[in-house]
Parts: C-alpha cells; structure tokens; sequence
C-alpha cells in the first residue's frame, strides 16, 4: 500500500515539476461544419483575440455559456475579439450541431472537432473549456462554466486590449 | 510492483537524456487526473462486498513539440489500489497507456505508437479515448495520413488494439480516401466523397466455416449547400459468426451491413435535421472472443444510439442503446439489429416579440424511434432472412419539447417535456414495457459578485416497472470559483416500501484557471451526472468521491 502511494505521490510530484513554459494552439487538422478539412493554423485572429470554447449540443452549461455570449456579441464584436466554438460532439450528437446553432442563431465561428484530437492535444479534460489566444499563444483558459463567468471573461479581454494599446 | 520500478526507472533516463535537448522541456505541455472513490456500506442499497474500499485512477499525460516537426506524447495511468467500479479489470497498476511519436510536415502526418482514428461516421473505424466510460481501445502501429491540394485525403493503417494494458493478437489494417469534389459543384457548395476499407485479422479463430479476416467496406458522401445538407453512408461486412449464450458460433454465421442517411434545412434561427438508419448484424471487434463483453472493450467501430442526449437524471432512467447485434435467446426473443429514424427541430422567437420578449425564446423538439428488423426467424435452425425497409417489434421511441427563455438579467430557466417508450424485455431481456413522461424546470437565478443559484426539478410519471419518481437539485455558486450543491433522486411510489430509496448526493467544486478539485458524498443510482459546469458519467455505489484535474502550460 505504501509502495503505491508513494508511485502515486511520484506522478504527482513529477506533473508538479514539469509545470513549464508557455504553451501555443497545436497545429493539426479539423473540420469546417461542411465536413472539410482545414488546419488549425488558418484560425487565429490577425488583429486581435481569439477565444476558442469548446462545447458539445449535449453539454448545458455550455449552451449556457455560449448562449451568454451570444446575447450580448455587439460588445464582444468591438472588442475584435473572434470567438470560435469547437463541437466535440461525435457522430451520435454531430448532426444536431447545424441546425441548433442556427436554431440558436449563434454569432460565432463553429468548427468540428469529431474525434476529439484538438481537444486532446490541448490537454482539455473536461468540457467546457474556454480558451484566450494572441496568435498562437495562449494567455487564459478556464475549465467549466457557472453564470456570469462570461463577464470575467469579457473582462479580461478588455485588460489585454488596454494593455496592447498602452503600448501602442 | 517491480514492473512499475522499472518502468519509473526507465521514465528517469528518458527524461534525463532528452533534457540534453532543452526544447523537450520547453515545449511541454502534461495533465494530470485523478479520480479515487472510497466506498461504504449502505443500509439500503446493500454492503460493500469487494475487495479495495479505496480506488483510485490516475492518469498523467505529457505531450512535447520536442523538434520542427515531431511531437511525443506519453500517458501513464495508475489504478491503485484497484481500479473503480464500472472499470475493466483489465486496468491494474501503473503502466503506459499511450506513447506515441509523430512527424508533421506540410501535409503529411506520420504517426508511431498509439493512435485515435475515425473513418466517415465510425461505423467502420473508430478508436478513442473517454476516461469517464472507461474506454481507450487505441491502435498501436504505424499511421500516415496525406492531404493532396486540399482535395485529396488519405489515410492508411496497421496496428494491434489496446485492451486494458494489453493488446488483441490480431491485426487491423485500414484505409480510407476522401476526395472534395466542391470545384464540380456550382456556386458554395461542398461535396465529399468518401470510401474506406477495414480488415480485422483474428488467428485464434480456429473454425473451417471462417476465414481469419474479416472485411468491411464503406461509401459515403456528403452535400451541403447555404441552407441545405445531405449525407448518405452504407457499410458491408463480410461473414462473421453470431453469439450463441455468449460464445462465437461455428455454424451461425452472417454478413452485416449499415446504412445511414442524414438530411436537414437551415436558416436564420431555424433549423431541421433528419436523419435514418438500419444496422444488421454490425458490431465489430478486434477479437472475435471479445464479442458482447460490458466494457466496451476490443470495439472497433462506433455505433452510439441515435436520440437525444439527455442531462437530467430522471431522463436517463430508461436509456437506449443501440441494438446492431444478433441475438436468439427464445423463440419469442430474436433480433437483429435495429431500423429507426430521428429526427431535430430548433426554432429561436425573435428577440423583442410577444413571445421572445427581451431575449428571445429558443425552442427544440426531438423525436426518435427504434425498432427490430422484421423478417423470416427460425429459432430451430438458427438462420433469419430479414426485409430491407420493415421495421419489426418497437424497442424504444420517444419525444421531447424544451423551452430555454431567459426572463430578466438575473432570471432564467429551461422547460423540459420527454415522452419515452422503453421496450424493457426486448433491450434488456427483462419483463415489460415502460410508458413515461417527464418534466423537467431548470432555473438560474444571478445574484450580484458572479453568485448564482441553480434550482432543478424533475418528475418522471409511469404505470410500469418502479412507477413515479421525483427528482430535485440544488446549486449554489458562491464565486466565479466555489461551487456547492445538493440533489436527490427519490423512486417514491415504488410498490415496495424497501426500494423507496433516496439517491441522494451533496459536494462542492473548487475550480480556477486550468485546476479543478471536487468532492462529493452520496448514494449513486449511475448516468450522466452534469455539475458545477462539467458532465461525466458516474458508476452506481456509496460512497466519498474526490477528484483532482490539472493541466499545466
């Protein structure tokens, strides 16, 4: 019993020492809701933010989150921020994705993620998780989603624009 | 445990000898998960009779762009002292679960180790990770996939599956190619046309009626336009035996097939979607032994059921799940596999309207139904010859309506009707059928500083089986980080006093940033328990449940 608490403390211990540098959105392919191909490279906002949040169509609180969103896009829009909501609903639910964002009239970037490979490179272990890139570089992620945590969220975005152009 | 030494022994010289190579560091990303469980005798439901109170799973994942364009991934997974209920036994102490090497460059992707693929729908390939059902049923081998102008997509594969910490004897071998051919088609629209092909290769089949490969061939495409989709997929399988009482026929012995299609409309906040499909004779695995098994494992190709999936506990009482299989059990008792339909349909009330008011009203209607495949069974001689489009007897139909309005800054809430048909002998080979209808109000009420509330009640109301249920939650946010809550599930009409039990369950989450803890205390009846913002899928039993996840940039 000792000898496996004390390999669990190790991987504990281990994890605990790698925490390490910074981390970039993972090239790799994905599909657009047309069911093509295309790199994640291609998705990154230019000029500004991009916000990934991953969801699913069975996942409430992240209907939650991105219906919260999406009742107030204007304001997140001036920020030129780009918002991409990533699917990860497999073949069981994927086909609900079209016609519930639409149903929803969802302002946002969709893309599918079938067989959760962009989630898993991100280390994502659970859904919903929301994601701040500049570039490829990641500066915020949070795990799970309550009401009202868009206005941190918001929040936050606007601090990184403010600080971009203080130094502009 | 010396296995485990060694294994830590050799993770030290791995790390030690590419940390010569300081981009490994830099560039890593790792997560680390633990789930641990310490389960108690209960009164009502029974004692705790197995070995291990405490379980704990444990996984540690790492992943490096150690170089231009290669990429490592290692995971480790402990379950120690055993590992929770609900998983394989196949899972036991430490060991690698995942280790993998990939070149990426342009468009070519080349893969060494363990990897997760997915052909069309997954009704031919599918392999993948999800830690909360248990399953990891990767490939170890060799995979390229090439992508050729944006058009041409191909993918070729051999490996050997992963069953708990050991592999099947047998080789899968894969291939599938899909061309966009958009550039034929006038204004935007898009068309995909797919073809794959898998073989599972078995040696331990030892029978003269059957060769030691078995194929499946399939061919899809795919159409959509603005406002229009349409995709169509259909699968052959070569002849694999059937399970008699468990155990893989000599003589009965059967093709399958699969057949999808899928079609739905869209426009400025409408949208519809249907989509039908037939299985025969369809589960695929990587040991033909393996067949049936109720962990899921050695599965190669996804065949999940097609209806709505549910959130709320008093929904996911009578859950189908697909049928693809062959089974004679009586006389009166024989499948085949499954034909059904379902069917999507959301609808979003204009803002600043009677009935959207302020924020608009979104609204969704689901329906599905699921029947077995009619046709000639003879139970003597074990054989069937079943019709193309009849649906036989029904095993599962239902019908939802949910309404989400949200009624001022700080109010809102989802109104949730299901109707369920559940054909309970024919699915799970018990008596009788159960006829239910569920209610479900939803609210969440937005206190000032990111405090919120969330209050939940559900009533399932049925004649059959454990009759009426009631169901009610609480959720308090205390902050954008604490979460607490309470629920109970209680089977209150049930004809017997005894089962008239409370699955009741109280915990709280902490969660910032990429950390997340959570503890909860409770009688589990098991199914998708979605709380303070995440859903997973939980065993039934008694118990003090924790959790750790982190993830470190």
């Amino acid at each position: 019993m000792i000898k496996k608490i004390t390999s669990i403390l190790f991987l504990t211990t281990l994890t605990l020492n790698l925490s390490i540098s910074q981390d970039k959105i993972p090239f790799m392919n994905i599909k657009t809701i047309e069911g093509r191909t295309i790199n994640t490279k291609s998705l990154s906002n230019k000029d500004g933010l991009t916000v990934y949040s991953f969801w699913a169509t069975w996942c409430v609180p992240c209907i939650n989150e991105l219906d919260d969103i999406n009742k107030e896009i204007e304001k997140w829009k001036e920020e030129n921020v780009k918002i991409i909501a990533i699917s990860t609903d497999d073949s069981r639910t994927k086909r609900r994705v079209r016609p519930m964002i639409n149903g929803k009239d969802w302002d946002f970037e969709i893309f599918v993620d079938e067989n959760q490979d962009f989630k898993r490179a991100l280390n994502i272990t659970g859904i919903p998780h929301t994601i701040v890139a500049k570039g490829s570089k990641i500066i915020y992620r949070r795990i799970g989603y309550k009401p009202g945590e868009e206005n941190i969220l918001y929040e936050f975005i606007l601090s990184q624009n403010k600080n971009s152009n203080e130094k502009i | 445990m010396k296995k485990s030494n060694n294994f830590f022994i050799f993770i030290f010289i791995f790390f030690s000898s590419v940390s010569i190579h300081s981009q490994f560091f830099e560039n890593l990303n790792s997560s680390f998960e633990s789930y641990s469980a310490y389960y108690m005798d209960d009164k009502k439901t029974g004692d705790f009779n197995q070995e291990d109170r405490f379980r704990s799973n444990n996984y540690l994942n790492l992943k490096s762009n150690f170089s231009k364009n290669w990429y490592f991934e290692l995971q480790v997974e402990s379950y120690l002292p055993k590992s929770l209920l609900n998983y394989s036994p196949n899972f036991k102490n430490t060991n690698v679960s995942t280790l993998k090497i990939d070149y990426i460059k342009n468009d070519l992707n080349l893969t060494i180790g363990n990897f997760y693929e997915q052909f069309g729908s997954g009704m031919i390939l599918r392999t993948w990770e999800d830690k909360s059902l248990g399953i990891n049923n990767s490939l170890l081998g060799l995979n390229a996939n090439y992508q050729l102008n944006d058009q041409i997509n191909i993918t070729t594969l051999i490996g050997q599956q992963k069953k708990g910490f050991k592999y099947s004897k047998g080789y899968v071998l894969g291939f599938d190619s899909e061309f966009d051919l958009s550039k034929a088609t006038k204004n935007n629209s898009t068309f995909l046309l797919g073809l794959s092909y898998v073989g599972r290769d078995d040696q331990e089949v030892n029978n003269r009626n059957l060769k030691s490969m078995t194929s499946l061939f399939s061919a899809r495409v795919d159409y959509s336009s603005d406002s229009f989709y349409t995709n169509f997929e259909a699968v052959q399988k070569t002849n694999n035996p059937i399970l008699v009482f468990g155990i893989p026929s000599e003589t009965f012995i059967k093709k399958g097939s699969g057949f999808l299609i899928n079609t739905g409309f869209f426009k400025e906040r409408l949208g519809f979607d249907f989509t039908f499909r037939r299985l025969e004779n369809m589960s695929f695995y990587s040991e033909i032994q393996s067949a049936g098994n109720e962990y899921n494992e050695s599965i190669l190709n996804y065949l999940p059921a097609l209806t709505k999936q549910h959130d709320y506990s008093l929904t996911n009482l009578y859950v189908y799940a697909a049928q693809p299989d062959v089974n004679f059990y009586v006389e009166d008792l024989m499948k085949s596999g499954e034909i059904g339909f379902q069917t999507d349909f959301y609808y979003l009330i204009k803002k600043d309207s009677f009935l959207g008011g302020k924020y608009g009203t979104s609204i969704s209607l689901n329906a599905s139904l699921w029947n077995n495949l009619a046709g000639e069974y003879d139970f003597s001689n074990q054989s069937y010859e079943t019709n193309l489009l009849e649906f036989g007897e029904k095993y599962f139909s239902e019908f939802s309506f949910e309404v989400r309005k949200k009624w001022s800054d700080n109010f809102e809430n989802i109104f949730l009707y299901v109707n369920q048909y559940y054909n309970k002998r024919l699915i799970e080979l018990e008596s009788g059928i159960v006829k239910s209808n569920i209610l479900v109000l939803d609210n969440t009420i937005k206190i000032q500083n990111n405090r919120s509330l969330r209050i939940e009640l559900q009533h399932l109301s049925t004649k059959n089986d454990y009759r009426n249920w009631y169901a009610y939650g609480l959720e308090y946010n205390i902050n954008s980080d604490f979460s607490v809550y309470f629920n109970d599930l209680y089977n209150y009409d049930n004809p017997n006093d005894e089962k008239k039990i409370n699955y009741y369950n109280f915990g709280g989450s902490y969660s910032k940033g990429m950390n997340r803890f959570t503890i909860n205390y409770g009688r589990q009846r098991g199914g998708l328990v979605c709380t303070g913002g995440i859903c997973r899928y939980v065993p039934a039993s008694t118990g003090l449940t924790f959790s750790v996840t982190t993830s470190f940039l």
